[in-house]
């Protein structure tokens, strides 16, 4: 469920749990890995991920209920 | 915690700012440059919070050296279109023409601060028109404009509180004084004593079932706007119009996202007919216009059967494929660009399918040309009292003006005069979080967001209207005695949804007086336009308790 933190890479910096307005990491202490406390309210736009300052420790899943339905390119 | 014992915390100000979206921090900006001492209480991270939090692409404004020196006609020429016509319904002309003639300034301004609001050096228009008609919509790159919004207000000595949520407005028998909130993360209570007050909490997102049903947060916007300027500025007395008046967003099924004019493409049938009329191939200048007239023609499409919907990038040029995922990414559609490249999903190849989501109130807080709601020291902007990027950031400005202006004159207001007001909201909120058992907000949402659709939704009629509006209010009552929050976290969303439960009841009670149908306002009992309500909108205030509807002209 969204947001994926690979925690090899997280760093604990607590940025991500600063700027998420939805306050999905609520609870997360500074140091640690961030907690995903609140999954469900994430709204996807990607805004934990452009403020992390660690290269692909975290990225956002979307969920199997809202993925893009689409055709395949044949006419 | 304990015996619901909430801290309190008294902060004092010149100009209090609630929401630091764009129109309030706009507001803040000027309110600071100004001289004045200026709060910022946002309940998210102004970084990152509102519409505008990872960015935007359109900005509605005139350019005189682009749509010639007559601003007259440029503005009919814009309310021609049926966006724009929505969305400002409900505002007054000469407010448009406040905004309209200060838009170009604010674009100045941003383009000086770092927002680029050029593209390859020129003023670049496209989308939200028809062919042959004027351009609108300014295109530029919204990515980063909170930081740098943020920034500039820090720089303007604004003292930034994030993380607050506000939840009512406290005023003497003159105007606004102040107001109370809440810390989301600390059991803290927050009480701000200010000379003028400017709201811009933004859209109402939670009103009306998602897209997907039962995932809250599968919201086009934000899952933390929730119309609380509006309720709090109806508790407080001030004037609201056109509550009844529905909108509705199209964009990709269910995975809901805002940016249908970024998309370069072609709205088909499954059988690869175009579901409208206005475009037979991607063109970067023009979308499909199809959605802006009538957004609820891909639901019909799957309610009849015809099947769904897709927007078809097929036979996009290169050229044209690079321009709009660059301008998907700035519209705030990184997440979905992602997706696309994660499950294959190729849109010169394939083909995306779009509906129609769900409804937001189109009722807004009514201002004057200085941002002046009809309270004294009370001021509003942006999505609560005028939609979009454009409108936003200029109203806000404006708003910032006006309020640095007045503070400067008015008395020190005298916070602790409303003592008995401010204990009793502590203890609204003390027993919700000290209470061990009952509903959750989560509950309390999802009841509201089923008899909101069911009764004032695609179908209203006088009978639907009155049974959900007493639903409503006895949902409201049990909740106000029974919603428990178990963190701030949650508290946050209980005040959330008792705002929520009161612009609620307001749809219930001014839809039932338009006695007419217009638009999504679908009265199968009335189901004729009432030339006699064009161009008129329908206020409503509280007054001891009751509400109270008046039809004006708008003019
Ligand atoms: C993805 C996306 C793309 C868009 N693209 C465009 C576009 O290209 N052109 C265009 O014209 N419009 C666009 N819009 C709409 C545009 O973003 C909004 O019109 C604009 O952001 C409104 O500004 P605002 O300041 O009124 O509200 P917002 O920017 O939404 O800010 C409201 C702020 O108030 C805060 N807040 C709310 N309630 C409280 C409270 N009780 N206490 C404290 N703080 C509170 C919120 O956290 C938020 O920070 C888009 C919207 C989205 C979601
Ligand atoms: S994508 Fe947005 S809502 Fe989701 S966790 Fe990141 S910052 Fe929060
Ligand atoms: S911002 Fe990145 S590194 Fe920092 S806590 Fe979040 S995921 Fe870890």
């Amino acid at each position: 469920m969204p947001p994926i933190i690979d925690p090899t890479k997280c760093t604990g910096c607590g940025v991500c749990v600063d700027v998420c307005s939805e306050d999905v990491f609520f609870g997360s202490k500074k140091g640690k890995v961030p907690v995903v406390t609140y999954p469900e309210f994430c709204v996807h736009f990607n805004c934990c991920a452009y403020e992390c300052p660690e290269e692909g420790a975290i990225k956002v899943r979307i969920p199997l209920p809202l993925q893009l339905l689409y055709k395949g390119g044949d006419r | 915690m304990e015996n619901g014992a909430l801290s309190e915390e008294l902060i004092q100000t010149d100009v209090l700012c609630i929401g630091g979206g764009i129109a309030g921090l706009m507001a803040a900006i000027r309110a600071g440059e100004l001289g004045a001492k200026v709060v910022v209480a946002e309940k998210g991270n102004t970084l990152h919070s509102g519409r505008g939090r990872a960015g935007n692409d359109h900005f509605w404004c005139y350019i005189p050296e682009v749509h010639g020196a007559d601003m007259e006609l440029f503005l009919k020429d814009c309310l021609k279109g049926p966006k724009l016509k929505l969305m400002q319904a409900g505002t007054s002309m000469s407010v448009l023409r406040t905004f309209l003639e200060k838009s170009f300034d604010i674009v100045k301004l941003w383009d000086s601060w770092g927002i680029p609001m050029k593209y390859q050096g020129r003023w670049e228009f496209a989308g939200h028109s028809f062919h042959g008609d004027v351009l609108t919509h300014l295109k530029y790159e919204g990515l980063k404009q909170k930081t740098v919004l943020t920034e500039r207000a820090m720089e303007k000595k604004v003292e930034i509180m994030n993380r607050v949520m506000i939840f009512d407005l406290l005023r003497n028998k003159d105007g606004v004084i102040g107001a109370i909130g809440i810390h989301t993360r600390e059991d803290k209570i927050i009480v701000l004593q200010a000379k003028a007050v400017i709201l811009g909490t933004g859209f109402v997102d939670r009103l009306y079932p998602p897209s997907v049903p039962g995932w809250l947060a599968s919201v086009a916007g934000s899952l933390t706007l929730t119309g609380d300027g509006r309720a709090m500025t109806y508790r407080a007395g001030a004037e609201l119009v056109g509550p009844e008046i529905p909108r509705r967003h199209v964009g990709p099924r269910y995975f809901a996202r805002y940016g249908q004019a970024t998309w370069v493409g072609v709205l088909r049938d499954t059988h690869g007919k175009p579901i409208g009329p206005y475009v037979t191939k991607p063109d970067k200048r023009y979308g499909d216009m199809t959605p802006e007239v009538k957004g609820v023609l891909l639901e019909d499409y799957m309610k009849s059967g015809k099947g769904p919907a897709y927007m078809d990038c097929r036979g996009i040029s290169d050229e044209d494929y690079e321009y709009m995922m660059h301008w998907l990414v700035h519209e705030g559609n990184s997440s979905l660009i992602d997706h696309m490249k994660e499950e294959g999903i190729d849109l010169r190849k394939n083909p995306v399918e779009f509906g129609t989501y769900q409804m937001v109130p189109e009722g807004k807080i009514w201002i004057n040309e200085k941002a002046e709601t009809s309270i004294k020291g009370l001021y509003a902007a942006g999505d609560e009292s005028m939609g979009g990027i454009g409108p936003s950031a200029s109203y806000g400005w404006i708003a910032g003006e006006s309020a640095a202006t007045y503070a400067k004159e008015a008395p020190a207001p005298k916070i602790e005069k409303t003592r008995a007001e401010i204990e009793e909201r502590k203890n609204l909120v003390g027993e919700m979080r000290t209470r061990k058992q009952g509903p959750d907000w989560k509950e309390a949402n999802i009841a509201l967001q089923q008899i909101m659709q069911d009764y004032a939704g695609p179908v209203r009629s006088e009978v639907l209207l009155e049974a959900g509006l007493s639903y409503v209010q006895r949902l409201k009552k049990k909740v106000a005695t029974t919603m428990v929050a178990q963190n701030q976290w949650e508290l946050t969303r209980c005040l959330e949804t008792l705002n929520l439960l009161d612009l609620g009841e307001l749809v219930f009670i001014a839809a039932n007086e338009r006695k007419e149908t217009r638009g999504l306002h679908n009265r199968p009992d009335y189901p004729l336009t009432d030339p006699m309500l064009e161009g008129k909108g329908l206020f409503v205030k509280q007054v001891r308790g009751e509400p109270v509807l008046e039809w004006r002209k708008i003019a």
